[in-house]
């Protein structure tokens, strides 16, 4: 699979259940259809981040799905007032998360509070000096 | 003219069935020898196994000299064996080291996480299994091998050309007969 | 046992017969149906012959390489999982078969598995990610030790080459139906002519081609189905003559029984090679069954509580199901007592559970190529064949790691 940004191969990366599909070029983070159920190991939070997603007026240039390879629409996540650009694929293969987008949306809707998702995206993206 | 005929027949007929015996006779002894030497592949590998195992373990396993002496002295002991008899005794000693080895390793949670040593155990595992399987298939040949001999025809055949009975694989103690297991 | 065998392989060489009777019959009926003629009749039985001779030469020599490959099995190494090469070579010492068979996994998270090939020096079995990834060693050895009985049963030839055959029959009649389409569309005209030469038996004829033309493939799956179900009961049985362990194919049965997942991969004419029926939510046994009740497989594992042999199986059998054993006297005869063995303790790997999801993941990555890393941090990163750097810098402790 092909990172939408780089268009370099990406990889995958496994701590404690917890995976992810990673780009070690620019650092973001591609998720398949019905992984973020896996990852929030739940399936009511899951729902309420999905609904909250909203179409985006933006000029950002659309990025391609890397499986369907069909532009991605982006959408605001909008747990709290703070929203998140992200890109989704419109026929629903997937989210793509640019580099620490992921940790900002999970932090802001407080999903998965001290989860090790949350632990291992901090350690991942650590702030910055 | 006729009755050649059907003697000519008869003794062709005969031959026929004569070589068919002889040559399944054959097939099946080839088959008890396979199945045995089976079972020497099989304690080789594990014989093999046994250095790079205790390697691996004793970086984590620091209280536990003995288990891994006991191990070790029963797998040299198990190669210098001179006899059959003292052979088997070694292996027996040897599968009941490691078993008591594999209950010890419960303690070693960090050893159980590395992923050098999960292979390795389910190698010793796997060569566990392999001995034991090939013991029980060496078995079923030689059950299967004495009928042959014991029945008519063939046990004329067999008379003639010296097949002779092939004894079991016993293992005194009768709950590891029926294929032991490593514990983990 | 070898009675068994070789009763299996005659009933083998009937019923290829009776399929080649089934496609010649056809055969006659098309060609007299749409000759208008016995003449054409008989032209139509050499041409279904051709087709039976050649069907059969391409199942024998590469039939098991059509299946699998239509089932998009892939032929894998000892890298890939240890353990199922493990335990594939356990059971082919226990067989005592003279080669070991080659290895495939299918990338399909429903768990299945199949053998197929000519005779023990060409066998292959095949198994599905997810089977891999939702069994114990146990319940592994067990379905393994299923499909090495069928390979000793002489059961993979049958299947492989029925299976191709049953495959023939179906192509025939769809050919005879487009045609019957094609002629009804566009060859009124020579059909005008047929209809003034007593046009009353062409008639029936042609009634008669359309009935076969329905029930051949229908005839022809019936045979191999009904043989197909006594031969999963025998395989069972056979599987714990081999482990000594009834209990590990029946946790095994069971997690397959507990998954709803179809597959994917398996069609009509590859379906009863499996181990369970690939396809969910039939539940009515009729002739059409390729396998039998997967629940009264498992309750006749589970009655085998006295010993591991053929002779217990069908004890169990009788018990489980009131019908009289499946296991022909001759092979129980000459047996002594199997006793089962204790089954072992979850191994360190098997006690931490994994997501089968990710497991199932994990294998189709290996079986296409993946690398696996492990950095210290415990991080594990897998990369494709595709990516070329030669080091990978750790996403969570920025080590530099070498490939």
């Amino acid at each position: 699979m092909q990172c939408p940004v780089c268009q370099t191969p990406m990889i995958a990366i496994e701590l404690d259940e917890v995976e992810t599909d990673y780009c070690p070029e620019c650092q973001g983070i591609w998720l398949d259809a019905g992984e973020l159920e896996i990852l929030l190991e739940d399936a009511d939070q899951t729902r309420r981040l999905l609904d909250s997603f909203r179409p985006a007026e933006t000029t950002e240039t659309a990025r391609l799905c890397p499986i369907c390879l069909k532009s991605m629409q982006k959408v605001y996540v909008e747990p709290s007032n703070k929203a998140v650009l992200i890109d989704r694929c419109l026929k629903s293969h997937g989210l793509w998360f640019d580099r620490g987008e992921l940790m900002q949306v999970l932090q802001q809707g407080a999903f998965d509070e001290q989860g090790k998702v949350a632990k291992l995206l901090r350690e991942m993206y650590p702030p910055e000096e | 003219m006729v009755p050649l005929i059907i003697a000519v027949v008869v003794v062709v007929l005969l031959v026929v069935m004569f070589v068919g015996i002889y040559n399944s006779l054959v097939r099946l002894r080839n088959q008890v020898d396979n199945a045995w030497s089976q079972i020497d592949v099989q304690l080789k590998r594990r014989h093999d196994l046994i250095p790079n195992l205790v390697e691996t373990a004793k970086a984590y396993m620091t209280h536990e000299r003995e288990t891994f002496e006991k191990i070790t002295e029963a797998r040299s002991k198990a190669l210098g064996a001179k006899s059959i008899a003292e052979a088997s005794k070694a292996e027996g000693e040897l599968t009941e080291a490691l078993s008591k080895f594999m209950m010890v390793v419960e303690n070693y949670p960090e050893l159980k996480a590395n992923q050098n040593f999960l292979a390795l155990q389910e190698a010793l595992t796997s060569t566990e299994n392999k001995i034991a399987f090939a013991r029980q298939s060496y078995n079923d040949q030689v059950l299967f091998y004495n009928n042959q001999l014991q029945m008519f025809p063939s046990n004329i055949i067999a008379g003639m050309f010296n097949f002779t009975k092939r004894d079991y694989f016993e293992i005194e103690n009768e709950a590891e007969r029926s294929v032991p297991q490593v514990k983990f | 046992m070898w009675e068994q065998i070789r009763v299996n392989k005659r009933n083998s060489v009937i019923l290829l017969g009776l399929m080649g009777a089934v496609l010649c019959g056809l055969g006659f009926l098309l060609g007299f149906a749409f000759g208008g003629g016995p003449e054409a009749g008989w032209v139509g039985i050499f041409v279904a012959a051709c087709i039976w001779v050649v069907m059969m030469m391409v199942s024998l020599f590469s039939g098991d390489q059509i299946l699998l490959a239509s089932s998009r099995a892939k032929p894998v190494t000892e890298e890939v999982h240890p353990q199922l090469f493990n335990v594939v070579e356990e059971m082919t010492i226990a067989a005592n078969l003279p080669k070991m068979p080659a290895v495939y996994i299918i990338n399909d998270p429903a768990p299945n598995a199949f053998a197929t090939g000519r005779n023990p020096q060409h066998a292959s079995v095949a198994v599905t990610a997810g089977l891999l990834a939702r069994l114990n060693r146990d319940e592994l050895q067990g379905v393994i030790a299923h499909e090495i009985s069928h390979i000793l049963h002489r059961d993979i030839l049958y299947v492989t080459v029925a299976g191709v055959m049953l495959g023939a029959v179906v192509l025939l009649s769809q050919v005879f139906f487009r045609g019957m389409f094609y002629s009804a569309w566009g060859g009124r005209r020579y059909s005008s002519r047929s209809r003034e030469n007593g046009g009353g038996a062409q008639v029936l004829i042609m009634i008669l081609a359309i009935f076969a033309a329905i029930l051949a493939p229908l005839f022809a799956q019936i045979l191999y189905f009904s043989l197909s179900r006594k031969r999963e009961y025998l395989a069972d049985a056979g599987a714990v003559r081999l482990t000594r362990y009834p209990e590990g194919l029946a946790g095994a049965l069971e997690k397959i029984a507990g998954t709803e997942l179809s597959m994917e991969s398996a069609n009509k004419v590859t379906a009863p090679m499996y181990i369970a029926n690939p396809f969910r939510g039939r539940k009515a046994v009729n002739l059409f069954s390729t396998h039998p009740p997967i629940e009264e497989r498992i309750r006749i594992l589970r009655a085998m509580s006295h010993g591991a042999g053929f002779k217990d199986y069908n004890q169990a059998f009788e018990q489980v199901t009131h019908r009289v054993g499946v296991i022909p006297p001759s092979a129980v005869g000459s047996e002594d007592s199997i006793g089962i063995r204790q089954g072992a303790l979850p191994t360190a790997e098997e006690a931490a559970v994994k997501h089968p999801q990710h497991q199932i993941g994990d294998i189709i990555r290996k079986v296409n190529g993946f690398r696996f890393i492990s950095c210290s941090c415990g991080l594990r990163l897998k990369l494709p064949p595709d990516y070329n750097g030669k080091t990978i810098r750790c996403p969570r402790c920025k080590r530099t790691l070498n490939i």
